[in-house]
């Protein structure tokens, strides 16, 4: 008997031992926890009182970028420490003369954000959490870097 | 937050908009840790392999090729920066996004590496790497849900985040602090130009130590 669990304990610990297999360890607590987490859902209750909050004008030129306020004026913007973004609000409500005129003239512009420079720039993303935004493009080139490396690499 | 047994006083904050860094006894240490490990790659040079040829006096000394040192010098630079990101940031958010800035990183270092096995190594705590990405910030997005806010100041000492959100979190950087496991089995520390791959082992324990402080706190 004894001799039969050692036995299944050093083929396990063998198993174990072999570093292809990390990854289904890591899928099978990952399981486990995605589970658990599944389970949790209905104890989960949406906090009402959102800081990031998001509202959708269909109507507007801009839709779904649209945060509301006019160029040069503060938009109603909320920010977890006001204190420390002075111009919050000044960011989202700015366009740049070709955008405001295209806001103007066409309902599409909320389409094109990427098309034309100075557009719609999101409050949050680029003023109250910009650091985020500075770690996220770090990401990026980071893995830009490793894949350039790694393709470039002579052998 | 600064009541709480696990923090210490209060030495320093550092604001970035919505983003309140904090510099408590204890994130202060980790950050000095990682400062220092981060001098030890700026200053070390690489370890040169030796192997010796059984029953003879001849000894094989493996170079490090220029280009692979100066990118895997680079590479544990940045992945001790981002662990400083990690170490004292003051938003759950930001928090996973610097810890799968270190996760990229390390797969950086070990690619350094010209070899077949270890590259091999890598390649499965990538694959690990980026679907803890998915743990770490499904974790952030529960807590902001059910709580309205990411910030670790205003969660501090309340309870208000849920388990499901603390497993998630705890499981995502379990998933990127995994290369050590990789390493110690693909015996990278071996391989030539060693001394940056001590950068993946501190930087695996310090964003452990700093996600049980969060988890502690919020």
């Amino acid at each position: 008997m004894i001799r039969r669990i050692g036995k299944g304990f050093r083929i396990f610990s063998n198993w174990m031992s072999t570093y292809e297999n990390l990854v289904a360890v890591y899928a099978a607590l990952g399981i486990l926890v995605a589970l658990c987490g599944v389970l949790m859902v209905p104890m989960l209750t949406y906090h009402e009182d959102q800081i990031y909050s998001k509202t959708i004008h269909r109507d507007s030129t801009l839709d779904p970028y649209d945060r509301g306020g006019i160029p040069f004026t503060r938009a109603e913007v909320k920010a977890q420490y006001p204190a420390n973004s002075p111009t919050v609000g000044f960011v989202t409500a700015y366009l740049t003369p070709l955008s405001w005129f295209l806001a103007n003239s066409t309902p599409y512009l909320g389409t094109t954000i990427v098309a034309h420079p100075g557009g719609i720039l999101d409050e949050i993303l680029y003023n109250t959490r910009g650091l985020d935004t500075v770690v996220e493009t770090s990401i990026l080139f980071t893995a830009f870097a490793i894949a350039s490396f790694l393709f470039r690499r002579r052998d | 937050m600064f009541n709480l047994p696990i923090e210490g006083e209060e030495l320093f904050v550092l604001e970035f908009g919505d983003i309140v860094n904090y510099f408590s006894l204890y994130t202060t240490t980790l950050f000095l840790f990682a400062t220092a490990f981060i001098i030890i790659a700026i200053i070390a040079r690489p370890e040169r392999q030796t192997d010796i040829v059984f029953g003879t006096d001849a000894v094989y000394i493996k170079d490090v090729n220029q280009e692979n040192l100066r990118f895997q010098r680079f590479m544990a630079i940045a992945c001790g920066l981002a662990t400083l990101g990690a170490v004292s940031s003051g938003d759950l958010f930001n928090f996973s996004l610097f810890t799968a800035l270190i996760g990229i990183t390390n797969i950086g270092i070990v690619a350094g590496v010209n070899n077949r096995y270890v590259l091999n190594a890598a390649y499965n705590y990538g694959i690990v790497a980026m679907v803890a990405t998915t743990f770490l910030f499904g974790g952030a997005a529960t807590a902001l849900g059910t709580c309205g806010t990411l910030s670790i100041w205003e969660l501090a000492g309340l309870g208000m985040v849920p388990l499901a959100a603390k497993m998630f979190l705890v499981l995502g950087v379990m998933g990127e602090g995994m290369a050590p496991f990789y390493i110690a089995k693909a015996e990278i520390t071996r391989a030539p130009g060693a001394p940056y791959v001590l950068m993946i082992h501190v930087s695996s324990l310090l964003i452990f130590l700093r996600v049980i402080e969060i988890i502690l706190t919020v």
